[in-house]
């Protein structure tokens, strides 16, 4: 079952008297029960998707377009604020990038927790025990998600405690609400191995036991390669590659999808140690200095004339990728 | 000849206290351990382990309580302060933040140069361009601001004054940490083409396994401010011998054969 479909999703803002398309034609499909990954480097506007599907955009400055933007077949952009707010309430979790910066400095923990869970459980029981009530559900919460200490938790504030254990507290307030799709927005970054290993394994836990999608946000492609089923390689705004991660790997269609793979040493077990890395020259260019065309194009070691158009979408077995010259034309 | 030698190195943070004269709140060591030229060793280890912390030591930010480093023979705490500069350079883990915004990078450049050497502006200046060029910049970058530079460029900055006053030794706290897979790539090329042609000692600390088995020659390993294992890169990575040890480097082997099946 498809829970969230975009199609052609642009976004624009206003800089300097023009309007830019910081988001490109972004297609994404999640279905029930995947976990999808959405890599690129920053500036790539993988957190605008996020905030997009989410409706934290504030529609003054941003001019929000899309062909389609469903979830569970009802039109997201029609809909009034109102009602995409329950609908996100009650569905969609996001956990931020920066567990201490995206929680209130001055609130303990607790009340944080207490504040997210579902009334409508709590509502059936007498007033004299609903105070009860919040504080098992919460400490069971925690329990989930690995926090055994749950009595220092609830009562300490954000800076009292380890970033780790925050960013699991974050993904406990995300499942609060039980959702059917979590936005984890770089869970793992700056984190040392053995806490994003266990980060890593709550959400692809929570993907198993309760069939949650996850959409995975990141640029860190050992963590993606470990656990996501499709993933979608975003360049500068625009969808460059999606597909099976297992056949992504294997064999991509894009030059910066390969790059991007080849950039990462944990890979290549063949590598000798010290011997030179290979990457891409230049870097990401600004919204200002946007080139036309693909947008790739200037830093492609592919690149010719043609690339000046944006390349159509083209699709082999359910693997969508939009290049004018792909990796797999070599023999031609 | 070994270029750098620390010997138990300790240190002990203590927090004043009005009752008591001083309750010892972080133990840091005994650290031990050498490096030759051209070489590269790896810290490694969760936060709060006293990676920073025995960063600061070998760069004379924080005084030791007990122990040496001998740099190429001498005592480091009985040579001067200019001499200790020359010697070894850092690189701050936010190369964003580290850099002056009211300033150009010339004079960002400059500064080392005039506080530490007795050259004229005209010689700074050619030092400088020559630095520029070392680290894959132009000359016309000397009139830019940091806000006008990519992260990547930002990092070459960085790099480039650290290298400007010929070093032996670069100390780099987390210095691929907030950069993307691309440039990442980028800089670690530049910074193993520059240790092969200068013959730099480099020193660094990282919470990415895949690049400190890459460039790494030898790892330290610390927990709680103890060092828990140190040794070859390849010894470490294949036979860990401590638990902590043994479980950083499952985590990772876990994370990297995860999608082989």
């Amino acid at each position: 079952m498809v829970l969230l479909d975009i199609k052609n999703l642009t976004l624009e803002i206003e800089l300097s008297g023009e309007w830019v398309k910081t988001l490109d034609k972004i297609n994404l499909v999640i279905h029930e029960g995947e976990i999808h990954a959405l890599v690129g480097e920053s500036g790539s506007g993988k957190s605008l998707i996020v905030k997009a599907i989410v409706g934290a955009l504030p529609n003054k400055r941003w001019r929000i377009t899309a062909d389609r933007m469903t979830w569970l077949g009802q039109d997201m952009l029609a809909m009034s604020a109102l009602s995409r707010r329950k609908l996100i309430r009650n569905d969609i979790s996001v956990i931020f990038q920066n567990p201490i910066g995206s929680l209130d400095p001055i609130l303990p923990l607790g009340k944080q927790l207490k504040e997210v869970l579902d009334i409508g459980k709590i509502r059936k029981s007498w007033f004299w025990k609903k105070k009860q009530q919040k504080h098992k559900m919460a400490v069971d919460l925690l329990h989930r998600v690995g926090i055994k200490n749950h009595e220092l938790c609830l009562s300490s504030f954000p800076h009292q405690i380890s970033n780790d254990v925050l960013q699991k507290f974050m993904i406990a307030m995300a499942l609060a609400s039980g959702p059917k799709l979590i936005i984890a927005d770089d869970p793992t970054r700056g984190m040392e191995v053995n806490a994003k290993t266990q980060i890593l394994k709550l959400l692809s836990r929570v993907n198993q036991v309760r069939n949650t999608s996850i959409l995975f946000v990141s640029h860190d492609l050992l963590a993606i390669s470990s656990m996501a089923h499709f993933m979608t390689v975003l360049y500068c705004g625009q969808t460059v590659e999606t597909g099976e991660l297992k056949k992504l790997r294997k064999r991509a269609f894009h030059p910066y999808t390969q790059a991007l793979l080849d950039s990462a040493p944990s890979f290549r077990k063949d590598l000798p140690p010290k011997s030179k890395l290979s990457s891409l020259p230049g870097t990401i260019p600004t919204l200002h200095h946007l080139p036309i065309g693909c947008r790739f194009g200037p830093r492609c070691p592919r690149a010719r004339k043609e690339c000046v158009t944006t390349p159509a979408v083209r699709k082999i077995h359910n693997h969508y990728y939009s290049c004018h010259f792909p990796l797999h034309w070599e023999g031609k | 000849m070994d270029l750098i030698n620390v010997k138990d190195l300790c240190f002990q943070e203590k927090v004043k206290n009005f009752i008591k004269k001083s309750d010892t709140v972080f133990n840091l060591g005994p650290v031990n351990f050498n490096l030759k030229a051209g070489e590269t060793l790896a810290i490694v280890g969760e936060n709060g382990s006293g990676k920073s912390l025995l960063a600061k030591l070998l760069i004379g930010l924080e005084q030791p309580s007990s122990g040496h480093i001998l740099l190429s023979g001498h005592d480091l705490s009985k040579s001067s302060l200019s001499q200790k500069c020359h010697d070894i350079r850092m690189i701050f883990q936010n190369s964003n933040e580290s850099l002056n915004p009211g300033l150009t990078l010339g004079a960002i450049l400059e500064e080392p140069l005039r506080l530490n050497t007795s050259l004229t502006s005209q010689e700074r200046n050619l030092k400088i361009e020559e630095t520029l060029k070392q680290v894959g910049l132009m000359n016309d970058h000397k009139f830019f601001y940091r806000h006008m530079l990519s992260d990547g460029q930002r990092q070459r900055v960085a790099l480039a004054r650290a290298l400007i006053l010929n070093p032996k030794i670069i100390v780099a706290d987390e210095p691929f940490a907030a950069l993307d897979p691309s440039v990442r790539s980028q800089t670690v090329n530049l910074l193993m083409r520059l240790q092969r042609e200068l013959g730099l000692g480099f020193i660094f600390i990282s919470h990415n396994l895949g690049i400190v088995r890459h460039i790494s020659d030898k790892v330290i390993v610390m927990k709680q401010g103890q060092v828990v294992e140190s040794g070859k890169t390849d010894v470490i990575f294949n036979w860990p011998n401590d638990q902590y040890t043994k479980k950083l480097v499952d985590a990772h082997q876990a994370l990297v054969n995860s999608q082989d099946n």
